[in-house]
């Protein structure tokens, strides 16, 4: 599944590559593009969500979520359309994901980290024990739970598609693991997110909210009755 | 005196004003009991100001003028509280609904696919009745 917008410049190539190097249905969310990106990705032969109004890479997401529960799906990778990610990547990391038997994988490229990434990462583990290294990357394998997790209502309102997701994830109990990848230079725009001092203030406003608003949260679910990992 | 007639003047206006936009359809129903509220308590307030004075003595608050101003900016701040949550829940909703309708699109545009396709190799006659294939996705 790749959520796109405005970019359909590379979109085509992307789901061809996806199509010559997996066996699988390739989807593309279009969110809200004024450029042909919808139509590119149809004709490549991917099948074409076409958002009406934008609703951000998270909402994006979330609709390839809705689709993929609605029809079935067991396991959904996501991947960029802006051709950072490899396709020739994906089938190591889906066999990692089968392998590892983890509901959540996330691809990592360590080298590609900045400093200010690090650093963000550093203080988000330190405020939330989530013990990713990548935490925005958007290269990551999704199992069945996930997929129902993420569907759900309670995921809506959540406007990046990195930490909120993730501590939902934590807090339905399911395990995340990272695998480091390759990946090249984004080609097409810039990082959404990390693109001016203001868009990361306010990212970063934004997400320490969120984590404390989740304080407490784990901890009851863990010594509810709906533990999810077998007792010892 | 002429305080009393006031505040009895901007309450008779304000639940006028309520009542006819619920007439004209342009306030929900649970907006207009609040609001009601509001103009009741202003007409009460401003008719029989020995209220403030009275609720003043039962608080403890040394100076009571200051009591319905007090009231008055808690009651603001709970609405736009309140207005937040109902925007959040909205935006939930649309976001939801944008979502499902960009799926049933899709879906509608495969369904379309899949019994035009058919009709391009063989005409549908009249004698023979469009088969719906079972199990469509």
């Amino acid at each position: 599944m790749i959520p796109a917008r405005n970019e359909g410049a590379t979109v085509g190539e992307i789901v061809r590559g996806v199509q010559s190097s997996v066996d699988c249905s390739v989807l593309v969310v279009d969110d809200a593009s004024d450029d042909p990106t919808a139509d590119t990705a149809r004709e490549a032969g991917a099948i074409v969500l076409k958002l009406s109004n934008r609703l951000g890479a998270w909402g994006a997401t979330q609709a390839g979520m809705r689709y993929a529960q609605r029809h079935g799906y067991r396991t959904v990778l996501t991947l960029d359309a802006d051709g950072q990610h490899h396709p020739m990547q994906l089938p190591g990391l889906l066999e990692f994901h089968r392998q590892s038997g983890t509901d959540v994988t996330i691809g990592t490229c360590s080298e590609r980290l900045s400093n200010a990434k690090r650093l963000a990462a550093g203080y988000f583990r330190s405020i939330t024990g989530i013990a990713v290294q990548d935490f925005t990357s958007g290269l990551r394998v999704y199992g069945r739970r996930a997929i129902r997790a993420l569907a759900s209502r309670e995921a809506s309102l959540l406007d990046y598609q990195d930490l909120g997701v993730l501590m939902l994830l934590r807090k339905k109990g399911l395990i995340l693991k990272e695998t480091p990848t390759q990946m090249s230079p984004r080609r097409s725009g810039g990082s959404r997110v990390f693109s001016s001092w203001r868009m990361v203030a306010r990212y970063m406003m934004h997400t320490t909210v969120l984590c404390f608003a989740q304080v407490g949260t784990r901890a009851r679910i863990g010594r509810g009755p709906r533990r999810t990992e077998p007792a010892a | 005196m002429t305080a009393a007639i006031t505040a009895a003047l901007i309450g008779v206006l304000l639940a006028g004003a309520i009542l006819y936009l619920v007439r004209r359809d342009h306030l929900h129903g649970s907006f207009a009991i609040w609001w009601l509220t509001v103009a009741a308590a202003i007409l009460v307030l401003g008719i029989f100001p020995p209220v403030i004075d009275w609720l003043g003595s039962i608080t403890g608050i040394y100076y009571p003028p200051i009591l319905p101003i007090t009231i008055g900016i808690g009651m603001i701040l709970i609405r736009l509280l309140k207005m937040d949550v109902d925007r959040s829940r909205s935006e939930r909703q649309i976001r939801r609904l944008t979502q499902k309708l960009a799926i049933l699109e899709q879906e509608l545009r495969d369904a379309k696919d899949t019994h035009a396709m058919p009709a391009a190799v063989e005409p549908i006659t009249p004698t023979a009745p469009i088969q719906r294939t079972a199990g469509g996705r």
